[in-house]
């Protein structure tokens, strides 16, 4: 048997697309989510809708910062400080919890883990903010889409990274199999069965195909160090190992220990390096301030330059002596081309740089990507569907594979958007003061995600898609209502004084209600078509044909 | 960003790429009604809409800047060619209209910056 380049491609997208596609369909989901992670980390938090918000200078948040750590972080051994930004309005601090005193004898292999305690202060006056409630935010997504969750992260970032691999190969050969990219390149045909799905398929693929080998190729790339190791591996074999090519490839990144020399000293005044920072940088801002060895005569201060108007993701650092306040250096001023071309492979696969208008761009393109996703698993059971065409005419069952996808598409696409959806609700629904409410809403998430995946599994009708997407429209929709009642920034106050984030968020999830909502209704045109013409053929064939009724409603 | 230049960005890739669907026979009928074909107006659909593709990469750049001007392009090349496949499967009969509407937009835009770039 003798096959053409062109079809042996065609095997090859199909399998390398369908046997990965849950997992993309959740990655592309979540990752889009991530556009706006700050914003849904916002919303999630209603007890700060309400607080007027007025830009602090850089060194007062910094000082009221450091005037925290003090008092809460004493014996820590590193500080870390997140300036407010215009998306993100609080100073956030993390330091890891002092060591425990009997610790110093202890093999390093006992040393209990470390632990990060965490607050948002209010930038103004330096103080933790009114309790905002406990959630993991639009964390949760950035988080699931390459840590998954309810695993180690090792193994879910390479899993994730196998999927990756396959999309790749899914992108590319579905290039060459597309026959016609420039012919079809606007053509979509509502209303046609499976012509409409493999017009679908294609244009939400072609349209946004930069985005897409972009973002896959990009994902591989944030990652590279773990997946490749081994260039750094053998180059710095017996100069350090890789360690050693980290603090040289990144130099000021903070990777380097800074030992405590036990002499206490007193913390230099930090606004006087932020100033001297931000005039190093042309005046751009400050982002984030590394202490190391807080209140120590070895103390470091590393200042990061803040996220700007740069592709690239690797910020340019400035280090100063703790103690004394002198400058020890500056750092990535002149990135090397290889640490540069790297840094711009990762800055747009997150997509930070500042505007929001490109921003909502690549959420768009990102939701082309879930529909590509999504349809393409729908099309591989809609073409399978008809090689049973015979057999369900006669009364007989489809297969246990075409059965199988059926059910899990189910879950995956419709089942998804009604889990993301429940984890909003549950932000605004479980009481602030249950213990561990972060992991609580993140339980809910997966509680409602499981449920529809195996009802979806149970019985994979048309029926369950219309229900599934239908509450996944309600849940999205009426998100602005249970805002409206459970905070202070009904959409009718957000749009007109703000915060913009607030009714952001709001008019999006009206937005995806409403698209669920409109395929609920598509499902509901195929289910009369299917009736229809079943309704035809029992009237022909009796009730023999009975059995049939029940297997051909079944699916996409 | 300026918004002249940003509204300027996506109307002239919209226009765009509504003439050269429009020089297609199947979206010319799509339009105009079964059998209906562009014509000796191929070439300049093709042509014009060329130029208004590359209009709104000139305005890109200007807007944001080389690097991230590219990005802000691509993402509006998609959008607008999403909305040129919407106005196509929905809006048949508009279309024409919207997609003048945004040329003119475009080339009205463009002279405008032009034009505010000389007096300044």
């Amino acid at each position: 048997m003798k096959e053409g380049f062109r079809q042996s491609m065609a095997w090859l997208h199909t399998w390398s697309g369908l046997l990965v596609g849950w997992v993309l369909f959740m990655v592309f989901a979540a990752g889009t989510a991530s556009y706006f992670k700050d914003e849904i980390t916002f919303w999630m938090k209603p007890e700060l809708h309400a607080v007027a918000q007025h830009a602090v200078p850089p060194a007062q948040a910094a000082e009221g910062a450091v005037a925290y750590l003090q008092r809460h972080g004493a014996g820590s051994p590193r500080w870390f400080i997140n300036l407010p930004t215009e998306r993100q309005p609080s100073t956030d601090v993390l330091y890891l919890a002092a060591p425990p005193p009997a610790a110093a004898g202890a093999a390093p292999a006992e040393r209990p883990r470390r632990r990060f305690d965490r607050a948002s202060l209010d930038p103004a006056s330096g103080e933790a903010m009114s309790a905002p409630r406990a959630t993991r935010g639009g964390e949760f997504f950035y988080r699931l889409h390459f840590d998954l969750h309810y695993m180690p992260a090792l193994w879910a970032r390479w899993i994730v990274g196998f999927c990756a691999m396959f999309m790749l190969v899914a992108i590319f050969s579905g290039i060459v199999t597309h026959k016609r990219i420039f012919k079809d390149f606007f053509t979509f045909r509502p209303k046609k069965g499976q012509r409409s799905w493999l017009d679908a398929h294609n244009v939400t693929a072609v349209l946004a195909l930069p985005y897409h080998l972009m973002i896959t190729y990009t994902g591989l790339v944030t990652l590279m160090f773990m997946y490749m190791p081994w260039g750094p591996q053998v180059a710095y074999k017996d100069r350090g190992g890789e360690q050693a090519f980290f603090a040289e490839a990144f130099p000021g990144s903070g990777r380097d220990q800074v030992k405590a020399s036990g002499n206490k000293v007193p913390l230099a005044p930090l606004a006087p390096m932020l100033a001297q920072a931000s005039a190093h940088w042309n005046g751009a801002a400050v982002g984030r301030i590394t202490v190391h060895q807080p209140g120590d005569a070895n103390a470091v201060v590393a200042i990061t330059r803040a996220e700007g108007p740069q592709l690239s993701y690797d910020q340019p650092s400035m280090q100063f002596n703790g103690a004394t306040g002198a400058l020890i250096g500056a750092f990535g001023d002149v990135p090397r081309p290889a640490a540069e071309t790297r840094g711009v492979l990762y800055g747009l696969h997150i997509g930070r740089f500042g505007d929001p208008l490109v921003r909502a761009l690549f959420f768009l393109s990102g939701l082309a990507g879930c529909l590509m996703v999504a349809t393409g698993l729908l099309l591989w059971a809609v073409k399978e569907r008809q090689k049973f065409a015979k057999t369900l005419k006669q009364g007989g069952r489809i297969g246990f594979g075409l059965r199988l996808v059926d059910g899990l598409n189910v879950g995956a696409v419709a089942g998804l958007p009604v889990a993301m959806a429940a984890f909003f609700w549950a932000n605004r629904l479980v009481p602030v003061d249950v213990a561990e409410r972060g992991a609580v809403e993140i339980r809910w998430f997966f509680i409602v995600w499981g449920a529809t995946a195996v009802l979806g599994l149970l019985r994979p009708t048309l029926r369950m898609w219309q229900a599934q997407l239908a509450l996944g429209a309600l849940l999205f929709v009426l998100l602005p209502v249970l805002n409206a009642f459970t905070g202070p920034a009904p959409l009718s106050v957000s749009l007109r004084s703000g915060p913009s984030a607030v009714a952001g968020f709001d008019l999006v999830a009206i937005a995806l209600g409403l698209g669920l909502a409109s395929a609920v209704w598509i499902v509901e045109r195929k289910r009369r078509k299917s009736l229809a013409r079943q309704a035809g053929a029992v009237a022909k064939a009796g009730p023999a044909a009975q059995p049939a009724l029940v297997t051909s409603e079944q699916g996409s | 960003m300026d918004s002249l230049l940003l509204a300027l960005v996506f109307a002239a890739s919209l226009a765009g790429f509504c003439a050269l669907s429009l020089a297609m026979d199947r979206h010319s009928e799509d339009v105009y009604g079964r059998g209906s074909s562009p014509g000796t107006w191929r070439r300049w659909l093709q042509l014009g809409g060329t130029v208004l593709l590359c209009l709104s990469l000139a305005a890109s750049l200007q807007a944001a800047g080389s690097a991230i001007g590219w990005v802000l392009w691509l993402g509006a090349l998609t959008a607008a060619a999403l909305a040129t496949v919407g106005l196509l499967g929905w809006a048949p009969r508009r279309f024409p209209w919207i997609g003048s509407a945004a040329a003119l937009v475009a080339v009205g835009g463009g002279l405008l910056y032009l034009l505010a770039l000389l007096l300044a």
